[in-house]
């Protein structure tokens, strides 16, 4: 059996508050498997989001482990082209249009060439921005913007994507949209997505759903 | 093109925006700066440069004294002529007089030259502005320019000569009576002090006023076009007697030279604080900039990029307002020199005073001279100050945590 695209184990993380020490996580366990999507829901200040960075290798835990395959190595290195990431407010780069934003990761990560510049616009034609590539993303909706950071976090055909509230700062519509739109994508790519959302109709589009509660996760 | 350089380029000149504020401006504070040290050290590299071509004309490129008196010159000329390198040599004496017209006296230095050589080695008859240099002879001297205004004397006039020989036959009893010559020519080399304080006379009368019978102090000596100076110089030597050395007009000069350099230095010096200044203004946009775009900093740490690279990013910027600036500077600097004279002929006459520029710097142009080496010093050192500027900015972007930076308000 192949190794998991992301696997943790006994995540531990706690903050400092004041003079107590507040435990977010207490040992999370996760394995998501290639092509898989998972969903996690949880209330708010849960420690959805610190566990999203985890796994994205973007904070370190107190305790415990995240393998990407099997290996720990969650550097910035590696993250380029393993891992790719939405966000709740895109954050996308405002001198940048469309098009060269979806090319950034590709910058980051290397080799730039006329394939890239194809897939890139093929990736908004996909995300149905075909004709706004060079737009910037002040001249694009909210719901736009959101779809050119997926194509962005697909662009170096990342094996697992983490995306955390994507739809937080969109109307519903909008937002089922691009749910539908980010898992249908990740399913062509056969890639792993960790979907962090309030939206119980949301989480219940992913094949697993889990619920952070008292810095676990459970079955949702 | 690395990300960080495209990246950079892009905040600078972001896509439909031609005239990008916090670009402009921050280029706007370098070009000034390097406006200003193009016209300045322009200016003063032409004055230096004016200066320099006046020592050689009027000293020749390497002098040649002896402790006290040249004895048989004309051997040492035959010699020092022989030498490679060397295109001629000519004699002179100097030393103070006193010269008197009316009831007017001066003390300037009186300069005896050889009117058969001196011509190939100091074009002497091309700053005589009244007369001609052919017309002295033992009876005749030629006065400076502001010398001849200050005694009220004009070509024609007769002055007295009273030489340092007057004063010392004074104890022996013996009379010696001024000499009395003609003036035959008004000079103006363009340098204040040889202006307000030389005479040029012939060999001969200089060697009679200081009792030198047929020797001289020393010679001037003319070099070939692109022979270095102390080279041809340390070749002179190896052929002169051991009392008598061969100088360089550099060795010469070189207090003056050094003072001229001084003053060159220290204005360059003072000047770059307007670069400095430029660049903390360059800085303080940066670091506003790092701070209004911590998210994108967060995202670039998220999306893969190293430390190093957020860092150069925001160096780069810094770089690029470097280039921009000087680029614009050297531009406005070299506009502002081709014009010069425009600009000072418009302030003399709006203000009315052509005729003082004239008498207090013996020039109705400015000078420029900008050597290619001055051009890079000044380029260099604006770029090297504003890349230097987005040192802080790009620290503080490269220490922020991809997961705070993404958490930030």
């Amino acid at each position: 059996m192949s190794e998991p695209v992301l696997s943790a184990r006994g995540l531990k993380k706690s903050f400092p508050s004041g003079d107590s020490v507040l435990e977010v996580l207490r040992g999370v366990d996760l394995d998501v498997a290639a092509g898989e999507s998972v969903s996690i829901r949880g209330e708010s200040g849960s420690g959805k989001s610190t566990l999203l960075n985890l796994l994205a290798g973007l904070d370190a835990p107190d305790s415990g482990t995240v393998a990407w395959e099997g290996s720990t190595d969650t550097g910035a290195g590696r993250r380029a082209a393993y891992l790719g990431m939405v966000f709740q407010s895109f954050y996308l780069v405002p001198e940048l249009d469309a098009e060269a934003n979806v090319l950034l990761a590709r910058r980051i990560l290397g080799g730039l060439d006329r394939a890239a510049r194809a897939r890139a616009r093929e990736l908004l034609g996909q995300v149905g921005l075909g004709d706004r590539a060079h737009h910037l993303p002040s001249q694009l909706s909210g719901g736009e913007r959101q779809r050119v950071a997926l194509a962005r976090a697909l662009m170096n055909g990342p094996r697992l994507i983490v995306a955390d509230e994507p739809t937080g700062n969109l109307d519903e519509r909008t937002g089922n949209g691009v749910v539908e739109l980010l898992l249908g994508l990740c399913a062509s790519a056969n890639t792993a997505l960790v979907l962090v959302t309030h939206n119980a109709a949301h989480a219940a589009k992913a094949r697993r759903s889990l619920f952070l509660q008292a810095g676990l996760l459970g079955a949702g | 093109m690395p990300w960080y350089l495209h990246l950079a380029l892009r905040q600078l000149f972001p896509t439909g925006r031609w005239f990008p504020f916090f670009t402009v401006i921050s280029a706007l504070g370098v070009a000034l700066g390097v406006t200003l040290l193009v016209i300045v050290m322009g200016v003063m590299g032409g004055f230096a440069y004016e200066i320099r071509h006046m020592i050689t004309d009027t000293e020749g490129e390497v002098q040649v004294k002896a402790r006290g008196w040249i004895a048989g010159y004309p051997e040492v000329v035959k010699r020092v002529e022989s030498v490679a390198g060397v295109a001629a040599a000519t004699p002179y004496a100097v030393d103070h007089v006193m010269i008197k017209f009316g009831d007017k006296a001066e003390y300037p230095m009186l300069r005896g030259i050889d009117l058969d050589s001196v011509e190939r080695v100091t074009p002497l008859d091309k700053y005589v502005r009244v007369g001609s240099l052919s017309d002295l002879d033992d009876d005749s001297i030629i006065l400076s320019q502001q010398l001849a205004a200050g005694l009220g004397a004009r070509v024609g006039d007769t002055i007295e000569v009273y030489s340092p020989l007057i004063i010392e036959k004074l104890g022996a009893d013996a009379v010696f009576l001024p000499r009395q010559v003609r003036v035959v020519g008004i000079l103006e080399i363009g340098h204040q002090q040889l202006d307000s304080s030389t005479v040029y006379g012939t060999l001969r009368l200089a060697q009679d006023l200081y009792g030198l019978g047929t020797t001289v102090h020393g010679l001037n000596v003319r070099l070939e076009p692109g022979v270095n100076e102390d080279d041809a110089a340390a070749r002179i030597n190896a052929v002169l007697p051991a009392d008598v050395r061969a100088f360089s007009w550099q060795d010469s000069f070189s207090d003056f030279l050094w003072v001229l350099n001084l003053e060159r230095n220290m204005i360059f010096f003072l000047l770059l604080f307007i670069v400095i200044v430029a660049a903390f203004s360059v800085m303080s946009s940066l670091l506003i900039s790092v701070v209004r775009k911590t998210r994108e900093i967060g995202l670039l740490g998220a999306l893969g990029g190293r430390p190093a690279h957020v860092a150069a990013c925001f160096c780069a910027q810094g770089l690029f307002i470097g280039v921009l600036g000087t680029a614009a500077g050297l531009a406005l600097g070299f506009t502002g020199l081709a014009f010069r004279n425009n600009l000072v002929l418009w302030v003399t006459r709006v203000t009315q005073r052509e005729e003082v520029m004239r008498r207090y710097y013996q020039f109705s142009e400015l000078p420029s001279h900008l050597s290619g080496a001055t051009v890079a010093l000044i380029a260099a050192t604006a770029i090297v100050i504003s890349t230097l500027a987005g040192l802080l900015p790009a620290w503080k972007a490269a220490r922020m945590k991809p997961v705070e930076a993404l958490r930030s308000e």
